[in-house]
């Protein structure tokens, strides 16, 4: 059910576009904590309100609007130097802020959003009375429902008569003065109607008009607790801003390829009629590169329709980063680089969580106390910097800070405290493995999950995120001079390059991101190590597992060949019978139908069905048989 | 119903989905020739081009806002006669005064429905003489 009902396309052309203005705002009230009397940011960030309240009365979003609109007449106030920004007054905008991006969540669930909070009302209409400081007040400072109702009453309920003021102005005589006051009634909306009972003859000129597009969240039939649905429950957006020269580019590659299919259509023709001679078989040739040269041009068009400026992204990390800078007592500012790096628009939005974590871990963890600081001898004012770049065929995401940094003794420590590894397995691990143990499950450095950067979640599921991006992570970290995270994506999830190994005539296809070299297997070189074959590559002694095994199927001969791969947590030779070469996967996704251990299928150019292998999960499974036959035996009808 | 259905419309909006709603009203109403600009600045570039009967403009806009093409329009001899109808959020005396004094053919106050639209155009083309 929506509240929205034929109106869905203008809701969400409207929360596209709200939400860019938004995030726009955010950044223009972190540079105004910067410059507060600077006019130009008050004049913008006055219009952003604006703007989003005037789309909102389109769309009915009646709390919306009251919102905005006390919002915006505290930015008229600045603007025009009635008003002074206080930190407390910067913390009431700060807060309306908010609201207004909570109810465009709600309004992107397709419900009319609920009134914003009475303290953050009361806050914004206190400070507009010149009492800023009822902010730090909680709710008891809250008005009565009904001032609450007049104030969004007042937004624009006595319209003046445009007629008598007009010609008042003007000198002109309206030719119909009487009926133009009754239109003015009628202009009052819909929306003043419900709030101003006193207005009856108000209430019905609006009550002709064929306005409520939307209704009230409650008013939905068995309305469930609305609470709930305020709670997180995130939507994807689906639909995407494409560049037109982009679309325009994959236009006119179809065209060609168009082209192409005709001269391949009349060459067979050609042939079919019996004409072989080498002129036409070289005529073939030529058109059928060009066909191949085409479509991967098309892929990469198609596939750059989907890219995104990670700026996007970025833009809403400052202002969490100053907010939880306050909220700590430390001055920390964002600095971000590189936000025109573009990334696959479904990556950005599974990158937003792990981000938000790291950053909060940064200024959480990472920077010091300005006391700690300035003993140290640092500037008071930390800096932290995320930044995005494409290396190759990677991009790469850093976020670093000017903190405390991380001791790997102290990580060492505590990882044995928390029995996450032996003294043993501690005294192994180099500078870089002790300071990947933080991505362990359970590991959290402080002895309490924070209520900032903890939400309940450690770093390892920042990795497993990461990770579920086909991407790695790592640290770097120097005492007293910081902690830098790097993060590594593939440009894109939609193509995966892969490595086509067989067992028997059975193709499969590997990762090549985990595979780090193919080498035979030597019978007589392969080593016992605790009941466990291993072999010594460069005096790395590695597990060997065949892929028979993890498959549950029967080991038939001697496996030839190991693939070398690498995941995050180990390394190890996978034993095949053979290769079949290199090859980009385009992954179909087993839908309902998805046996573990496999990450998906891709076709190949003879038309055969393979499946990509999702090694993690084999090996979690390692010694259990994994129902992988009957998965291939179902796809045998190809 | 006067006017002609071919008349030519400048919706002037920064916001992208405002100008839209005001296309879509205008459909309703009839009227289909309808161009769009996202500031002063661009709607005038588009007036000067020619061809426009209508301009139905934003108040706030970046680089030029409402109020200041509307002066520009009626300080222009090839434009001065275009009727201008003025879109706000705001119902202030003080607003409708300056958008009369510069010359507005009329005002309308967000959120409107086809019907107001109508309604004021038609207000505007009495006064024309189309009606």
């Amino acid at each position: 059910m929506s509240d929205f009902g034929g109106m869905e396309d203008l809701l969400q052309d409207f929360l596209q576009e709200a939400h860019d203005l938004l995030s726009d705002v955010d950044n223009k009230l972190v540079d105004l904590e910067k410059m507060p009397d600077d006019r130009g940011l008050l004049n913008d960030i006055f219009r952003g309100f604006h703007t989003v309240k005037g789309g909102a009365g389109f769309l009915n979003a009646t709390e919306l609007v009251t919102l905005c609109h006390l919002t915006e007449n505290l930015f008229d106030r600045l603007r025009n130097g009635e008003l002074e920004l206080t930190s407390e007054l910067m913390d009431i905008i700060m807060a309306a802020t908010k609201g207004v991006r909570d109810m465009f969540g709600e309004l992107g669930q397709m419900v009319q959003p609920q009134p914003a909070a009475p303290e953050v009302i009361a806050a914004l209409q206190g400070a507009l009375s010149g009492e800023a400081h009822v902010a730090a007040a909680p709710a008891d400072l809250s008005p009565p429902p009904a001032s609450q109702a007049s104030a969004g009453a007042g937004v624009n309920s006595a319209e003046p008569n445009w007629a008598e003021l007009h010609s008042a102005v003007t000198g002109e005589v309206s030719k119909q003065a009487v009926p133009s006051e009754l239109i003015t009634k009628a202009e009052t909306s819909s929306i003043e109607a419900a709030k101003a009972p006193g207005m009856v003859a108000t209430v019905v000129a609006a009550e002709q008009q064929p306005s409520a597009f939307g209704r009230r969240a409650t008013d939905r039939p068995g309305g469930q607790p609305t609470s709930a649905r305020r709670a997180e429950e995130r939507v994807r957006e689906n639909t995407i801003r494409v560049d037109t020269s982009r679309l325009d580019q994959v236009l006119n590659l179809s065209g060609e390829i168009g082209l192409t299919k005709n001269r391949l259509t009349s060459l067979r023709a050609d042939i079919l009629a019996g004409k072989n001679d080498s002129e036409t078989l070289h005529a073939l040739d030529q058109a059928v590169s060009q066909l191949d040269l085409l479509v991967s041009d098309l892929q990469n068009s198609v596939m750059k329709t989907r890219m995104q400026p990670i700026g996007r992204l970025f833009q809403k990390y400052p202002r969490i980063a100053r907010d939880l800078a306050r909220q700590l007592g430390k001055d920390v500012e964002l600095v971000l680089a590189g936000e025109e790096t573009e990334v696959d628009k479904t990556m950005i939005e599974d990158l937003a969580d792990p981000l938000i974590h790291l950053i909060r871990n940064a200024v959480d963890h990472g920077v010091e106390m300005p006391e700690e600081r300035q003993a140290a001898g640092k500037p008071i004012k930390s800096l932290v910097r995320l930044e995005a770049r494409q290396e190759g065929d990677h991009i790469v995401l850093i976020i670093a800070d000017d903190g405390k940094g991380m001791s790997a003794e102290r990580i060492r420590a505590k990882a044995i405290e928390k029995g996450l590894i032996s003294e043993e397995e501690a005294n192994t691990l180099d500078e870089r493995q002790s300071l990947n143990l933080i991505f362990l499950p359970g590991f959290s450095t402080k002895a309490q999950i924070s209520d900032v950067s903890g939400r309940g979640v450690g770093m390892d599921v920042v990795k497993t995120n990461i990770q579920k991006l086909n991407g790695s992570i790592d640290i770097r970290s120097e005492p007293g001079k910081g902690s830098v995270f790097i993060i590594s994506l593939p440009l894109t999830l939609a193509i995966l390059p892969v490595l086509l190994v067989l067992l028997g005539d059975q193709p499969f296809a590997l990762p090549l991101s985990l595979v780090r070299e193919i080498l035979p297997i030597e019978q007589n070189r392969i080593q016992e190590v605790g009941g466990k074959e291993t072999l010594v590559v460069r005096g790395e002694v590695l597990p060997v597992i065949a892929l028979a095994r993890l498959l549950g199927w029967p080991l038939e001969r001697e496996p030839e060949y190991g693939v070398f791969m690498q995941t995050a947590e180990r390394s190890f030779i996978l034993a095949v019978d053979s290769f079949a070469g290199r090859d980009d996967a385009v992954i179909k996704s087993l839908e309902d139908f998805r046996p573990k251990g496999v990450a998906g299928v891709t076709t190949l150019s003879n038309g055969q069905i393979v499946l990509i292998l999702d090694m993690k999960e084999l090996l979690t499974d390692l010694g259990q048989h994994v129902d992988i036959g009957s998965a291939v035996r179902s796809l045998d009808f190809a | 119903m006067a006017a002609d259905p071919k008349m030519r419309f400048l919706v002037v909006d920064d916001f992208s989905t405002m100008r839209r709603i005001v296309r879509n009203l205008l459909k309703e109403l009839g009227y289909t020739n309808v161009d769009e600009a996202e500031d002063g600045a661009i709607a005038l570039q588009k007036l000067q081009a020619g061809g426009f009967e209508f301009v139905v403009t934003d108040w706030n806009m970046p680089n030029m806002d409402g109020l200041t093409l509307l002066q520009t329009i009626r300080s222009t001899p090839n434009l001065k006669h275009l009727p201008v109808l003025m879109i706000t959020a705001e119902a202030k005396k003080e607003n409708i005064i300056a958008a009369a004094q510069a010359g507005a053919s009329g005002y309308i106050v967000k959120p409107f429905t086809a019907g107001t639209l109508s309604e004021k155009l038609n207000k505007i083309f009495e006064k024309m003489g189309l009606a």
